[in-house]
C-alpha cells in the first residue's frame, strides 16, 4: 500500500514536469496510459497532444517507476577525457531532469571508433541488459541487419503510445512504416532533423572565376576546367590531396550527374543496385549497363590524374588532411557531402582562408546537379533502437522520448550546460560562451546524439552561412524525391557471398579508374571491371532483389 | 674437441624400460608434476577450450536473441564466399610463401645476430646495440605505415628525393606489385629481429660453459667454435621455434600488410593475403560468423602441416618434436 | 666457409684471439653498428617529429632535427591529465602478470620436459593444440563477459596474458637444454620434485627467466586488445597503450570506414600526436632491457652446481 502511495505521488511529480515542459515545447504531449486495454490508449492517443487534464494524470498514475533506474545509451565515439568534467556536471543536471519526471538516469556507453563495428556487434550479442537504448542507422550501422538477428526489441505501438508518446506523435505513420521489418517497428527514426549527406566537390568559387567559370563550376566538365586552372595558377597548392577513398563517391557522382539512377541504400558500400526516378521499382546496375558511361568516366579521371589533381601516390595517401588542408588554403577543393559544405562555406575562425584572402568564397557542386537528381536522406539514416536485452525497456522509451522531446533535456544532452558549453545570442542563435574553451567545454562534439535529433530543439550555430545554407536547402527540397525504397530491406542471406565478392571487384577496379591509374585503355579497363563484376553473379544478385522488390512493391 | 663435438647431442639418458603401469598408478606416481602442470592446464582450460565449442558459431546464421547454440544451422555458407572467390588459393599462396620467408629468414638474421653479440666484448656496446635493436618492436604497425610511405612515395618521399638529387630516374614502388615482396620482408626483419634474437641469446648463454672452454683448450677457433658447439647447441632450440612458427602458416600479419600495403589494388597481386582479403570483403557486411569461418579454415590446414612435419621430425629426432 | 675453416686451422690459429676471432668480432661491430643505425634512425625521426609543430609537418614532412622545438603534441596527449594514471595501472599489471606468469610457465616447463613424466607429451600436445583453434571473437566474448563476469573488470587484461602456448614451449626447451644429471642428482639427494625445480632448477634458469619475462612484460606492456574489448567507458582509468590509442584513432579508424562518407568528423589527429604517444608508448619500458641483461650471463656450468 505504501509502495503504490510513493508511486502515485512520484507519478504526480512528473506530470507536473512533463506539464511544465510542455508549455515551452512546440509538441507537447501527455503522459500516457499503458492501461491494458489497448484500444483506449490508443483512441487516447489520437486525441490531441496538448491535452492535459485530470485524465493524464490517471493515466500516468498506472505507469510504475517506482524503481529508479539507470538507462544506458549506447552510441559510437570517444569517452570523454578533456571534457570529462563538463561532460559529467552536464550529466547531472540531465539526470536530475530524468529522475524526477521518469525517475531514471542515463548513462552512455561510448564505443569508440577503433574496431566499432566489433565491439558494437559484441555488445549487442550479450544481450545482458548491459544497454537499453541502441543508436542505429540503416546505412551505415547495420540497423537491418541486426533487427533481423534479434537485436532490437519490437516495438509495438502501444508501447510507442505509452512510454514514447511524444514521439509517437511526431513521427507520422508513413514514417513507422519505413521503420518495420516483418511487420514490426523496430527503430525510432531522426525524421524531423534537416539533413543533406548527398556528395559533390567544395571547391573554392574564387579561383573558379578566375579562371573564366563566371557562376561557378556546375558539371564535371567545369571541374576539369577548374582543376586544369588551379594547377596552373597556383602550382603551390594541390587542387586536391584525395586520400584514395573517395573512388566510389566519384563514380556514382557522375553516374548521378549524367541518368536519374536512384540507388537503394545499405546493400554494398558501392550503391550499386537501384531504380531510376521514371521507373523506381525495375531494379538495375548502372556499372553493368552504362558501359560507355563508365568508359567517358574513366578517361576523365585519367585526364585529372595527368593534370595532377592528386598526388602521385594518391591510392597509399592515407595522411592526407585535405579537409584541414581546405580550411588554411593548402589545397582548393574537398569532396564530401552538403553538411561538409556548410561547415567550409562557413566564416569560422578555423576556415583562415577567409579572413586571409577578402574575397574568398566556397561553392558546391554537388552530384546529380546537372539533371537536379537529388534524393532526400533515408529517414533512417539514424534511429534509436530498444536493445532486446534491456531490463527496462518501457523506461528507456520513456527516457529517449524526453531526449528526444523536450527543450531542456534536448539541449543539456545536444549542447551542454547552458553558459558553459553554449550560449544564445539575441536572434536566438548558439554561440560559444566567454571564456569558452574547445578542449575543455565542448559538449556538442562529445554526446554523438545521432539518433534523435530534432529541428523543433534544434539551436543554429551562429558561425554557420545560413543564407547560402538556406538558399542550397531550398533548392534541393524544390527538386528532390524522397527515398523510395525504405520500405526494403532486403533479404540478403542467399546473395551476401556474391556481394561480398562484387564489392571486393567494385573496389578495386574504382580505385584504379577513379584515380586513372589503370594501365591499358579505357575501354579496356571497363570491360574488365564488367566481366569480372558478371563472374561474380552481379545479374544474379539484380534479379534476386528485383524478386524480392516484386513481393514488396507488385 | 671430442667431448664439445658430442655436446650437441643430449647426453645419453639411460633409459629404463617403462613397465606397463595403469593409467592412476602413473597419475599418482608423477602427481607432484601433475600438480606443476596444474595451473597451466586450468588456464589454458578455461581460457582457451571453454570458448572452443563456440566455433560452432561458424556454421549457423548467427541470431543474437537465440544464441549461437540456438541459431539456424547454415552447414558451410558462411565459408561461400572465400572459395567462390576465386581467389582463395592465390590468397592462401601468398599468405604461406609470406609466412615461410618471415619463418625463415626471420630465425636465420636471428641467430646470426645473437652469435654476433655473444662475441662481442665491451658491455657497454652490447648493451646500448642490443637496447637500441629492440626499438623497432615498439613502433607500431600504423606508425610503420606512415614512415614507410615518408621513405618511399614518389613526389616527397626521401628515396626519391636523394634519386632525383643525383640525377636518376625516380622510382615509384606504390605502383610496382614487384617491389613489395623484398620490401615486406626487410621491414618484418626490421622490426622483428631485436626481439627474435633474445630468445636465441638466451639459449647461447645456457651453454654449459665447459663445453666452450674445453673446445678452446681443444684448439678450435672462432668459426670452429660457432660451428660445432654453438649451432648445434642452438639447434632444438631453432627446431622448435621453427615447429612452432608453422601452425601459424596460413595466418597471415594484418597489422603490417594492412598499413604498409594499405588498400590499393594495384599492389594486391603481390601483397594480398588471407586477412586483408576477408578484411576488404566484409566490411560492408559485419558478421562474426564469417569471421570465424575464415579463423577456423586457417586452423585446419595449420594443422595438418603441423601434425604432419611433427610426426616426420618425432622419426628422425624425437627430442626436437613439439609434442 | 667449411674450406675457410680448414685453411685458419692450417694456419695454425691459436687457442686466444686466433684470426678468426678476430675476423668475427671485426664484422661483428661492423654489422651490429650498422643494424643498429637502421633501427635507431625511424626513432630519431619519430622523436623529433613529435617535438615539431603541425605546420611545419604539414608543409615538410616528418623532421631528423627539429627546426623549432614545440610541446604541442604533448600537451595534446597529457592534458586530460589521465595519462598518469595509465602509466601506474600499466605497471602494477604488468609486475603482477609477468610475476605470476613466469613462476606458473616455469613450472610447467620445467615439468613438460621431464623425460620421467608419463603426461609429458599429451600435456603438450594439450597446450599447443590451443595455439592452433581458437573459437574466434564472439564466443570468447560472450564467455568472458557472461559466464566469467569480467566485463569492466582489470583481470579481463590480466588473466588472458598470463601465459601462452608460444612461451611454455619456449621454456621447455629452455630447461631441457640443463644437464639431466641435475635433476637425477637431486633424485639421489633424495630431494622432491618441487625441491628440485626450486633450488637446482631455477638457478640455472636466469637467462631463460630473463628472456620469459621480458617478453610477458612487453606483453602487458603493449596491451590495447583485450581493453578495448572488456573495458567500457565505465572504467576511467585504462592501460597505457589503449589510452594512446584512443587518443589517436579517434578519427583515424573512422575516415577508413564506411562512416566517415556520412558523420561530419571533427579534426583530423594530428601527425605529431601519433609520434609523441609512440615516443610515450615506449617510455619507460625501454630501460627494462638493460635491467633484464644483466642475467644473461654465461659461465654456468653443470660442474658447478654440482658441486
Amino acid at each position: 500500500m505504501k509502495k503504490k502511495l510513493v508511486a502515485l505521488l512520484l507519478a504526480a511529480t512528473m506530470v507536473t514536469g512533463l506539464v511544465g515542459c510542455g508549455n515551452s515545447s512546440a509538441s507537447s504531449s501527455t503522459a500516457s496510459n499503458p492501461s491494458s486495454s489497448s484500444s483506449e490508449s490508443a483512441e487516447e492517443s489520437t486525441k490531441e497532444n496538448t491535452k492535459e487534464s485530470t485524465e493524464g494524470e490517471t493515466a500516468a498514475a498506472d505507469i510504475d517507476t517506482s524503481e529508479h533506474v539507470v538507462i544506458t545509451y549506447m552510441t559510437t565515439g570517444e569517452i570523454p577525457t578533456g571534457t570529462k568534467e563538463k561532460y559529467d556536471a552536464m550529466m547531472v543536471e540531465l539526470n536530475k531532469i530524468l529522475t524526477e519526471k521518469v525517475n531514471a538516469e542515463l548513462q552512455i556507453y561510448f564505443i569508440p571508433w577503433t574496431d566499432y563495428l566489433s565491439n558494437y556487434n559484441l555488445t549487442l550479442a550479450s544481450m545482458d541488459g548491459t544497454v537499453d537504448l541502441v543508436g542505429t542507422a540503416s546505412d551505415w550501422l547495420d540497423a537491418w541487419p541486426n533487427a533481423k538477428n534479434g537485436a532490437f526489441l519490437e516495438l509495438s505501438e502501444d508501447m510507442l503510445k505509452t512510454y514514447a508518446p511524444q514521439t509517437w506523435e511526431s513521427v507520422p505513420a508513413s514514417n513507422w512504416d519505413l521503420c518495420k521489418y516483418n511487420g514490426e517497428i523496430y527503430l525510432m527514426p531522426e525524421d524531423n532533423y534537416a539533413q543533406w549527406v548527398n556528395h559533390g566537390f567544395i571547391y573554392r568559387l574564387d579561383y573558379a572565376k578566375e579562371a573564366g567559370l563566371e557562376d561557378g563550376v556546375h558539371s564535371w566538365a567545369d571541374l576539369t576546367e577548374y582543376f586544369r586552372y588551379v594547377k596552373q595558377a597556383y602550382p603551390d597548392i594541390i587542387p586536391w590531396d584525395s586520400d584514395g577513398t573517395q573512388y566510389g563517391q566519384l563514380a556514382s557522382g557522375y553516374i548521378l550527374s549524367n541518368t536519374d539512377y536512384v540507388s537503394i541504400d545499405g546493400l554494398n558500400s558501392g550503391a550499386m543496385w537501384g531504380g531510376t526516378k521514371d521507373d523506381l521499382y525495375t531494379i538495375y546496375s548502372p556499372y553493368v549497363t552504362e558501359t560507355d558511361l563508365l568508359v567517358e568516366y574513366a578517361k576523365m579521371m585519367k585526364e585529372w590524374d595527368q593534370i595532377g589533381v592528386w598526388k602521385t601516390d594518391v591510392l597509399n595517401n592515407t595522411a592526407s588532411t585535405n579537409r584541414d588542408d581546405y580550411r588554411i588554403g593548402r589545397v582548393a577543393a574537398e569532396q564530401h557531402h552538403t553538411q561538409t559544405w556548410t561547415d567550409l562555406v562557413s566564416h569560422t575562425p578555423a576556415n583562415t582562408i577567409y579572413a586571409d584572402t577578402p574575397d574568398a568564397a566556397s561553392g558546391f557542386f554537388y552530384f546529380g546537379e546537372e539533371r537536379d537528381n537529388v534524393v532526400a536522406l533515408s529517414i533512417t539514416h539514424g534511429a534509436m533502437a530498444v536493445s532486446a536485452g534491456s531490463n527496462n525497456p518501457e523506461r528507456a522509451l520513456m527516457v529517449y522520448d524526453l531526449l528526444r522531446n523536450d527543450p531542456d533535456c534536448y539541449k543539456l544532452l545536444c549542447y551542454g550546460i547552458q553558459g558553459v558549453s553554449w550560449d544564445m545570442d539575441e536572434s536566438g542563435l548558439r554561440i560559444l560562451p566567454e571564456g569558452y574553451n574547445q578542449d575543455t567545454d565542448n559538449i556538442n562534439g562529445t554526446t554523438n546524439y545521432w539518433w534523435g535529433r530534432n529541428d523543433n530543439l534544434e539551436i543554429r550555430d551562429a558561425t554557420r552561412n545560413w543564407s547560402e545554407i538556406d538558399k542550397l536547402y531550398d533548392h534541393y527540397d524544390s527538386v528532390k524525391i524522397e527515398y523510395p525504397y525504405g520500405q526494403f530491406v532486403a533479404d540478403v542471406d542467399m546473395i551476401q557471398s556474391q556481394i561480398n565478392n562484387i564489392n571486393e571487384i567494385h573496389t578495386n577496379y574504382m580505385k584504379q579508374i577513379s584515380f586513372g591509374k589503370y594501365k591499358g585503355t579505357a575501354e579496356e579497363i571497363v570491360a574488365e571491371y564488367q566481366a569480372a563484376l558478371e563472374a561474380a553473379g552481379i545479374n544474379d544478385v539484380t534479379a534476386e532483389l528485383q524478386r524480392q522488390f516484386d513481393e514488396l512493391y507488385k | 674437441m671430442d667431448k664439445a663435438l658430442n655436446a650437441g647431442k643430449d647426453a645419453p639418458v639411460t633409459k629404463i624400460p617403462a613397465p606397463k603401469i595403469s593409467f592412476w598408478k602413473k597419475v599418482k606416481k608423477s602427481k607432484v608434476l601433475l600438480l606443476m602442470c596444474l595451473p597451466a592446464v586450468l588456464f589454458f582450460f578455461f581460457f582457451s577450450y571453454m570458448p572452443m565449442p563456440g566455433i560452432w558459431v561458424a556454421f549457423v546464421k548467427y541470431n543474437y536473441r537465440d544464441g549461437i547454440f540456438g541459431s539456424a544451422f547454415i552447414g558451410l555458407r558462411n565459408f561461400e564466399f572465400l572459395a567462390t572467390s576465386g581467389k582463395l588459393f592465390d590468397l592462401t599462396k601468398n599468405t604461406v610463401l609470406y609466412n615461410l620467408a618471415f619463418i625463415l629468414l626471420g630465425n636465420t638474421l636471428a641467430v646470426f645476430v645473437a652469435i654476433l653479440l655473444n662475441e662481442m666484448r665491451g658491455r657497454l656496446f652490447k648493451k646500448i646495440s642490443q637496447t637500441i635493436m629492440f626499438l623497432p618492436y615498439f613502433i607500431s604497425q600504423v606508425l610503420i605505415g606512415i614512415l614507410v610511405f615518408n621513405l618511399l612515395n614518389y613526389d616527397t618521399g626521401f628515396v626519391n628525393g636523394i634519386l632525383s638529387s643525383m640525377g636518376l630516374e625516380k622510382w615509384q614502388p606504390y605502383a610496382e606489385p614487384g617491389s613489395w615482396p623484398p620490401l615486406l620482408i626487410l621491414i618484418y626483419l626490421w622490426q622483428q629481429t631485436g626481439y627474435n634474437s633474445v630468445v636465441y641469446f638466451a639459449a647461447i648463454m645456457g651453454i654449459d660453459s665447459e663445453m666452450i672452454e674445453a673446445a678452446k683448450v681443444d684448439g678450435a677457433n672462432g668459426f670452429q667454435k660457432i660451428r660445432y658447439i654453438i649451432l648445434p647447441n642452438l639447434k632444438p632450440t631453432i627446431v622448435i621455434l621453427l615447429l612452432f612458427a608453422l601452425g601459424g602458416i596460413v595466418k597471415g600479419n594484418f597489422g603490417l600488410f594492412y598499413n604498409v600495403v594499405g588498400t590499393n589494388p594495384l599492389l594486391y597481386s603481390t601483397t594480398d593475403i588471407i586477412e586483408t582479403y576477408v578484411y576488404r570483403a566484409t566490411m560492408t557486411d559485419f558478421n562474426f560468423s564469417t569471421a570465424s569461418a575464415v579463423g577456423l579454415y586457417q586452423s585446419i590446414i595449420g594443422f595438418i602441416i603441423v601434425v604432419t612435419v611433427n610426426w616426420i621430425v618425432r622419426k628422425v629426432e624425437p627430442d626436437y618434436s613439439l609434442f | 666457409m667449411a674450406k675457410q675453416d680448414i685453411d685458419l686451422i692450417d694456419s695454425g690459429a691459436k687457442v686466444k684471439l686466433g684470426k678468426s676471432d678476430m675476423a668475427i668480432r671485426g664484422f661483428g661491430y661492423v654489422f651490429i653498428s650498422f643494424y643498429a643505425l637502421c633501427c635507431i634512425i625511424p626513432f630519431i625521426i619519430i622523436i623529433s617529429t613529435s617535438f615539431t609543430s603541425e605546420a611545419v609537418i604539414r608543409a615538410e614532412g616528418v623532421q631528423i632535427i627539429p627546426k623549432a622545438i614545440s610541446l604541442e603534441a604533448y600537451a595534446m596527449v597529457t592534458k586530460s591529465g589521465g595519462i598518469w594514471k595509465s602509466y601506474i595501472l600499466t605497471i602494477l599489471i604488468t609486475v603482477f602478470g609477468t610475476g605470476i606468469g613466469l613462476f606458473i610457465i616455469s613450472m610447467t616447463g620445467y615439468a613438460l620436459q621431464r623425460k620421467d613424466f608419463p603426461f609429458r607429451n599429451a600435456i603438450s600436445f594439450y597446450i599447443y593444440f590451443t595455439s592452433l583453434f581458437s573459437a574466434g571473437l564472439a564466443p570468447y566474448y560472450l564467455l568472458m563477459t557472461q559466464t566469467y563476469k569480467l566485463k569492466d573488470s582489470y583481470l579481463a587484461v590480466l588473466l588472458p596474458l598470463l601465459m601462452s602456448p608460444w612461451l611454455i614451449i619456449l621454456m621447455k626447451n629452455f630447461v631441457k637444454a640443463i644437464p639431466h644429471e641435475i635433476t637425477e642428482s637431486g633424485k639421489i639427494d633424495g630431494a622432491g620434485d618441487i625441491k628440485i625445480f626450486t633450488a637446482l632448477i631455477l638457478p640455472m634458469l636466469k637467462p631463460a627467466l630473463a628472456t620469459i619475462g621480458l617478453f610477458l612484460a612487453l606483453g602487458y606492456w603493449n596491451e590495447w586488445y583485450q581493453s578495448s574489448l572488456f573495458l567500457s567507458s565505465k572504467v576511467a582509468v585504462k592501460p597505457l597503450q589503449y589510452t594512446l590509442y584512443e587518443i589517436v584513432n579517434k578519427t583515424d579508424a573512422l575516415k577508413n570506414s564506411v562512416a566517415g562518407q556520412f558523420i561530419n568528423l571533427a579534426d583530423i589527429p594530428q601527425e605529431s600526436v601519433k609520434m609523441a604517444n609512440a615516443v610515450l608508448a615506449t617510455g619507460p619500458i625501454i630501460l627494462l632491457y638493460p635491467f633484464v641483461q644483466k642475467y644473461f650471463i654465461s659461465g654456468i656450468t653443470v660442474g658447478a652446481v654440482k658441486g
